[in-house]
């Protein structure tokens, strides 16, 4: 359940994170965001090296967005209906609201997920950032330019450069081998066929694929064809790259692999990506930022760890109950202020480790471990605190 | 106990009820109304008299057809056309020589289908030569090629709209559906009117004939294709167009090539038909052996086309799966060249006439031995013009007695019964409007004896295709043994059986109903044998592991597993028999295809055309009983 | 898009149509056979109805036509209805054999004039009922329409329910069969066979048991050659007593089987049209080609060629 470059490597030892991952305070538009009643969780969690300023233009801006299917659906949003449970709103007017008044930003440069499970309208959602389905209300921008309100050509000019998807079911052209694929977005882009095949060559060699550009996707494995929905949506160099639950239909194992690629990816290129999921362990690995959605809306929107360690209703508590929590959280949440001379000597970590990492760590020396960031010492953690995380229960009342 | 026996029971029978009450019902009001009234056949008050105006409107046309300019403007130049391309094909076929396009059949087979196609393509080209039919088959050949590529065309871009639109879909669907029903032979009557007899009239009606399945394969590869890969286009950006270019068009690639294979099949058997309308080539010598009662000639001439059949349905079937590139295809145009040349070098542009082989002697010998053998006084089963002669008194007479002697309206009532039990309102409503409009046109008692006849047919053709099926799907050796034989019945010109089954089963309704079964039954047999075979090995592997006897298996898993594939045969079934029904008229079949040929013979538009609509009308009908809607099986 | 792709298509057909009317007027009936020979060849079409008498009209003149003068002959297999309207429309050239159409000589011999007469077959045709001989010897009062009712029940199947069975033929010929049954008030159901073919091997599927039947059939034909039959005598014909279909009672007519050819082809034709104008043989030569064909399963041609050979005073007399 390890994620991000922080702590990817070992305790103490933890170059500064060459991504913004985990980075920023939790500049959240969405108030359930940080529940403090759920624990003394250390809200403003600086990461180390975050490239942009929470200031910066988001990537994507998403405000106030619904998706109603049905008839005449436009009259949902903002009235009365908006607020009725989904089977009274069926009941009433024959529609459906996938989307409920969604707001989000997305950072530059994140990885930002959203989790939910199946008719959670996170599939919906995605879509309506480039209008393959076409939103019912509430504004979308990328880098502040409305999408909502483009043309045609314009659309299209977002689709074929600035935003590519990865699709569940791959979505690959049956009768064409794999560079072809490859160079599909190319293609319609207009590029000549020696130029394009020529790039998409080199991105089938970068996700994997080199020796079998000349195969038809009939004749690879789920995992090899998923690469190729990947390598088609890298050729065109997009500004974001959009994940539609990539690797739900994909063995674990294979799972397992995919996700290292893209954890490969987004440490070397940096690009934004926005993944879609149901699988809550994929959202942890991957996530700097999750949207937890339940019908419609988002219910909890924060850091891997702020959702499991706190998480903002019983809904959520409920999901993230079988989480190793040690694994996820930091031991941020489970430090106390040093006390005596605890701050200036013995073993130190850094404030990315996790608990387990931490347990390790105080297992092995038997005393308080410091935690150290940059040469200060943020504080220490002990037995009591790390139970009381593993826990699931204050960190002070265990003390006491 | 008592509850554990009714429990299961009790849930079932409101849907039982809701499932049958319309037939209850029906009977209930049959009894009532004959008590009340009694009359038997459609009212005379009801039917419209169409022979007056169609009579002018055929005079009209024939009065006007060198003068007037819808057909100086247009339909002449129709007809110019169909002739000039033809006869480019033609020229160009003759050009080549026999051993230009022997090279070219066998190499195209090659690259489409593989090795032992391209063999069997060389084979057949060469027993057309032999049987000396080499210049008859050239010209049906290129017949062939202008209506296929017509029926393509026309085909793919009605498919192109119904895939695209969903208005045009729904719009074209019924025509479709109409025209998949109508029998080919009437189509030739409005074309013979207005183009006259020969080419054009034969091509046009064979384009009428074999655009439809394009039409319904294009619109239905469109609209099947992937949404996710149409999605993914979407999302990279892609243009409508390129949409359709680079994902809809190829995805619908397996749907597109069918859609030929079937236009093929269709044209092809059409060819034949469209002889009686001075077509040319090899139909025509079909016809001409007929007149001299001659079934080996007739033999010598169906031949070559069962070949065409069989190779063009292969080589499109092989294309499904394979491509070839571009420098492949150069050397195999350079090859023909060579091989035509080398042809005309040699000297030899025909088939040599010193190459020819007589089958027509041989066969006669052998079809007079049988049915001397098998007409009559064969010991204990009888002679076939005893089955013939019972069948008939025994079968058809009662059924379609008691279909003549039912009052109208209860027939109409029982069709729309049996509708609303397979399918919805809407079905019963084309069902019973159908029946009505046969009713209105006049030809009440004659549709109810064409009826008889294909109910009869069908229930054979159901007797003798679920059983040879059965057969088939326990043995595949059995299957391999009949797969040839079915190929040669399906493409087999019905005119060519035409004299034996007269000859064992006599002149009259009989050999008519024999006919039609001979042309029914592969595809039965075929449909019922893939629907058994197709029935999860574990649902049989769990019966078999309860000890369930081989009739048990079949009777409570293969039969009721594979039911959408057994509904489908019998849809076929009642299709295909129609469409012989005319055929069945050449043969003493009389009703509704005696009236058609006889239209066709005597020019009478009325006559022909009525019947034609009639035949029409059962097939509605006779399809909508017989194919169950999607919603009712869901 | 949507309407692009409209306003495309309604432009492409909007020019389709244009190109076709641009070049003007096109006159189908000064169209050719696509399997015609090329241009400059002398070409004859000739139309053959399917029975045999009409195909052995037909082999010898094509076997004269181009053997002796030089044409190339092209054939066209039609019914003799829509024979008079190909021959209209100048798809063929000539229609040797027609039994009579009175309505389509009105029409288009007398009313539009593209059809002029060619003279007699030489054959005379004539349409009866008529019985296997082994049947007419066993039973002599059979051949009186009178007695027929008698037969009745030795003349029933299966097909003809409990009526006797009167066995017609090809839906092309003429018949008054019904209203015959009908007007005379016989025990019997006329059948169907509905082609010639059929009725043929019937009649000879019967023979072959020597049972009894009774059949529409018609002089000259080669059947009478295989199978023995005796006439059935009907009410004697007299002239426009078949005037009314409905009210026919009485028997067929001895028809001279007349020759049409295309009005313009009669004109025009040269030595061919000459030819077919003279081409009259009798119904003994007629049937010897015609057996040729049926029985010894010669090919048109061959039959044609061996009566050629052996009766070429005959033939010389056509020559123009």
């Amino acid at each position: 359940m390890r994620k991000s470059p922080v702590t990817e490597s070992p305790a103490g030892t933890s170059p500064a994170g060459t991504s913004p991952a985990g980075a920023g305070p939790a500049a959240n538009p969405v108030t359930s965001g940080t529940n403090p009643v759920a624990g003394p969780v250390i809200s403003p969690v600086t990461g180390p090296g975050a490239p942009e300023p929470a200031t910066a233009t988001p990537v994507f801006s998403v405000e106030g967005l619904w998706k109603v299917f049905g008839p005449k659906s436009d009259r949902v949003p903002g009235s009365d209906l908006a607020e009725l449970p989904a089977a009274e709103l069926r009941e009433r007017t024959g529609c459906t609201a996938a989307v409920r008044d969604v707001s989000f930003d997305v950072r530059k440069g994140e990885v930002f997920v959203v989790m939910g499970l199946s008719g959670s309208g996170k599939s919906t959602l995605v879509r309506c950032l480039t209008r393959l389905i076409e939103p019912t209300s509430g504004t979308v921008a990328i880098d502040g330019e409305d999408i909502l309100s483009m043309d045609r050509s314009r659309l299209r000019e977002l689709r074929r450069h600035r935003a590519a998807m990865v699709f569940q079911h791959f979505g690959l052209l049956p009768h064409r081998t794999v560079v072809d694929n490859v160079a599909y977005g190319l293609e319609i882009q207009g590029m000549g066929r020696a130029e394009r095949r020529a790039k998409a060559a080199e991105v089938v060699t970068k996700v994997g694929l080199e020796g079998m550009e000349d195969r038809k996707p009939g004749q690879l494995s789920g995992g090899q064809q998923q690469r190729v929905g990947l390598a088609r949506a890298l050729a065109v160099d997009p500004e974001v790259l959009l994940f539609d639950e990539p690797f739900s239909a994909l063995d674990p194992l294979i799972r397992r692999d995919m996700q290292e690629e893209v954890i490969r990816l987004h440490r070397e290129e940096g690009r934004t990506m926005i993944f879609i999921t149901h699988d809550l362990n994929e959202a942890l690995r991957l996530g700097d930022r999750i949207a937890l959605m339940r019908d419609g809306r988002i219910v909890q929107l924060g850091t891997p760890e702020e959702i499991v360690g706190a998480p903002a209703d019983d809904y959520v508590r409920d999901f993230v109950r079988d989480v190793p929590r040690e694994q996820v959280l930091t031991v941020r949440s489970a430090m106390r202020p040093p006390s005596g001379g605890e701050a200036e000597s013995g073993p130190a970590l850094a404030p990315g480790a996790t608990v387990s990492e931490a347990i390790e760590a105080v297992a092995r020396t038997g005393g308080p471990v410091r935690v150290v960031d940059a040469g200060r010492c943020l504080g220490v953690v002990d037995h009591e605190g790390l139970l009381s995380v593993v826990a699931g229960v204050p960190v002070g009342k265990a003390a006491a | 106990m008592t509850a554990a026996v009714t429990a299961p029971a009790r849930p079932r029978t409101p849907v039982a009820a809701r499932r049958y009450w319309p037939v209850a019902a029906a009977l209930v009001l049959a009894a009532l109304g004959l008590l009340l009234a009694g009359r038997g056949s459609w009212p005379a008050a009801l039917s419209v008299d169409l022979s007056g105006p169609l009579g002018s409107a055929s005079d009209w046309i024939v009065d006007n057809r060198d003068s007037h300019p819808l057909f100086l403007y247009f339909f002449g130049h129709v007809s110019n056309a169909v002739v000039l391309s033809v006869r480019g094909v033609y020229l160009v076929l003759l050009a080549a020589g026999w051993a230009g396009v022997t090279a070219a059949a066998g190499l195209v087979a090659w690259r489409l289908a593989g090795v032992r196609l391209a063999v069997t393509a060389v084979a057949a080209f060469a027993v057309c030569g032999l049987l000396g039919m080499w210049v008859p088959t050239m010209q049906t050949l290129a017949l062939m090629v202008v209506a296929v590529a017509a029926s393509v065309a026309l085909g793919a871009v009605l498919g192109l709209a119904a895939g695209l639109s969903d208005r045009t879909y729904r719009a074209l669907r019924p025509v479709l559906d109409t025209m998949q029903v109508l029998p080919a032979f009437a189509y030739l009557l409005p074309v013979v009117l207005v183009f006259g007899i020969g080419v054009p009239a034969a091509v046009l009606a064979t384009v009428v004939y074999a655009a439809p399945p394009m039409a319904r394969l294009t619109a239905l590869g469109l609209r099947s294709a992937d949404p996710g890969v149409l999605e993914a286009a979407a999302s990279l950006g892609a243009t409508g167009r390129q949409r359709l270019l680079t994902a809809r068009i190829p995805l619908a690639r397996k749907e597109l090539l069918l859609g030929v294979n079937q236009s093929i099949m269709m044209a092809l058997s059409m060819a034949v038909i469209a002889s009686v309308i001075g077509a040319g080539g090899l139909g025509d010598r079909v016809y001409q052996a007929l007149a001299s009662v001659d079934v080996g000639a007739a033999l010598a001439a169906g031949i070559p086309i069962v070949l065409l059949a069989v190779v063009l349905d292969r080589t499109a079937t092989g294309a499904r799966s394979r491509g070839g590139s571009g420098r492949a295809w150069t050397g195999c145009a350079a090859a023909v060249v060579a091989a035509a040349l080398t042809g005309r070098l040699t000297g030899g542009l025909t088939w040599p006439e010193a190459w020819h082989v007589d089958i027509a002697e041989p066969v006669n010998r052998a079809v007079d031995w049988m049915t001397a053998h098998l007409y009559s006084g064969v010991p204990l089963i009888g002679g076939t013009a005893d089955w013939a002669a019972h069948f008939t008194g025994w079968v058809l007479d009662p059924v379609r007695d008691g279909l003549q002697a039912l009052p109208w309206w209860a027939l109409l009532m029982a069709v729309g019964a049996l509708a609303l039990v397979v399918g919805t309102w809407r079905t019963a409503l084309t069902a019973v409007g159908a029946m009505a409009a046969i009713g209105v046109l006049g030809v009440w008692d004659a549709s109810l004896d064409t009826l008889s006849q294909v109910l009869a047919a069908v229930a054979v053709t159901l007797v003798l295709g679920f059983g040879i099926a059965v057969g088939a799907a326990r043995s595949t050796r059995l299957e391999r043994l009949l797969r040839p034989v079915l190929d040669v019945f399906q493409t087999m010109p019905q005119f060519v059986y035409l004299i034996p089954v007269v000859a064992l089963f006599g002149v009259g309704r009989a050999p008519a109903v024999a006919a039609a079964v001979v042309y029914a039954l592969p595809a039965v047999v075929r449909i019922t044998t893939q629907g058994l075979r197709g029935v999860d090995p574990v649902a049989l592997e769990s019966a078999r592991s309860l000890g369930a006897t081989g009739w048990q298996q079949l009777r409570q898993v293969q039969f009721p597993l594979a039911r959408p594939a057994l509904l489908l045969a019998v849809n076929q079934a009642v299709v295909l028999v129609l469409a012989v029904v005319i055929i069945g008229g050449l043969v003493g079949g009389g009703a509704l295809g005696y009236d058609v040929v006889f239209g066709l013979a005597q020019g009478d538009l009325a006559t022909g055309l009525v019947a034609g609509a009639a035949i029409v009308c059962l097939g509605l009908m006779l399809d909508r009983v017989t194919q169950p809607t999607a919603e009712k099986e869901a | 898009m949507r309407m692009r792709t409209r306003t495309a298509a309604g432009a492409a057909g909007t020019l389709a149509l244009l190109i076709l009317t641009g070049c003007g007027a096109a006159d189908m009936t000064r169209q050719a056979s696509p399997y015609a020979a090329a241009r400059g060849t002398k070409t004859v079409t000739l139309s053959v109805q399917s029975w045999v008498g009409a195909q052995a009209n037909v082999a010898v003149a094509k076997y004269l036509l181009e053997h002796e003068l030089g044409y190339r002959v092209d054939t066209v297999q039609v019914d003799e209805v829509p024979a008079w309207d190909a021959l209209s429309q100048g798809r063929v050239d000539a229609l040797l054999e027609d039994w009579g159409h009175p309505e389509q000589e009105q029409r288009y011999v007398a009313g539009k004039k593209t059809i002029a007469r060619g003279g007699d077959l030489g054959v005379t045709g004539h349409i009866g009922w008529f019985v296997p001989t082994y049947f007419a010897k066993a039973h002599p009062d059979v051949t009186d329409w009178k007695n027929l009712n008698k037969y009745a029940d030795e003349l029933r199947t299966a097909e003809s329910g409990g009526k006797g069975q009167l066995l017609d033929g090809s839906p092309s010929y003429v018949t008054n069969d019904k209203a015959l049954v009908e007007n005379l008030g016989l025990d019997y159901k006329v059948v169907f066979a509905g082609s010639e073919a059929a009725q043929i091997t019937q009649i000879k599927q019967f023979a072959k048991e020597r049972k009894p039947f009774l059949t529409y059939w018609y002089k000259p034909q080669w059947l009478f050659e295989k199978v023995p039959m005796t006439e059935v005598k009907l009410p004697a014909y007299k002239e426009g007593c078949d005037a009314d279909p409905e009210k026919v009672a009485c028997a067929y007519p001895h028809t001279p089987l007349q020759k049409f050819l295309n009005a313009d082809f009669a004109r025009d034709g040269g030595k061919a049209a000459a030819f077919l104008k003279n081409f009259r043989w009798t119904t003994e030569a007629q049937n010897e080609v015609a057996l040729m064909i049926a029985e010894q399963k010669l090919t048109p041609e061959a039959a044609a060629g061996k009566w050629v050979a052996a009766n070429e005073p005959t033939w010389r007399k056509w020559m123009p």
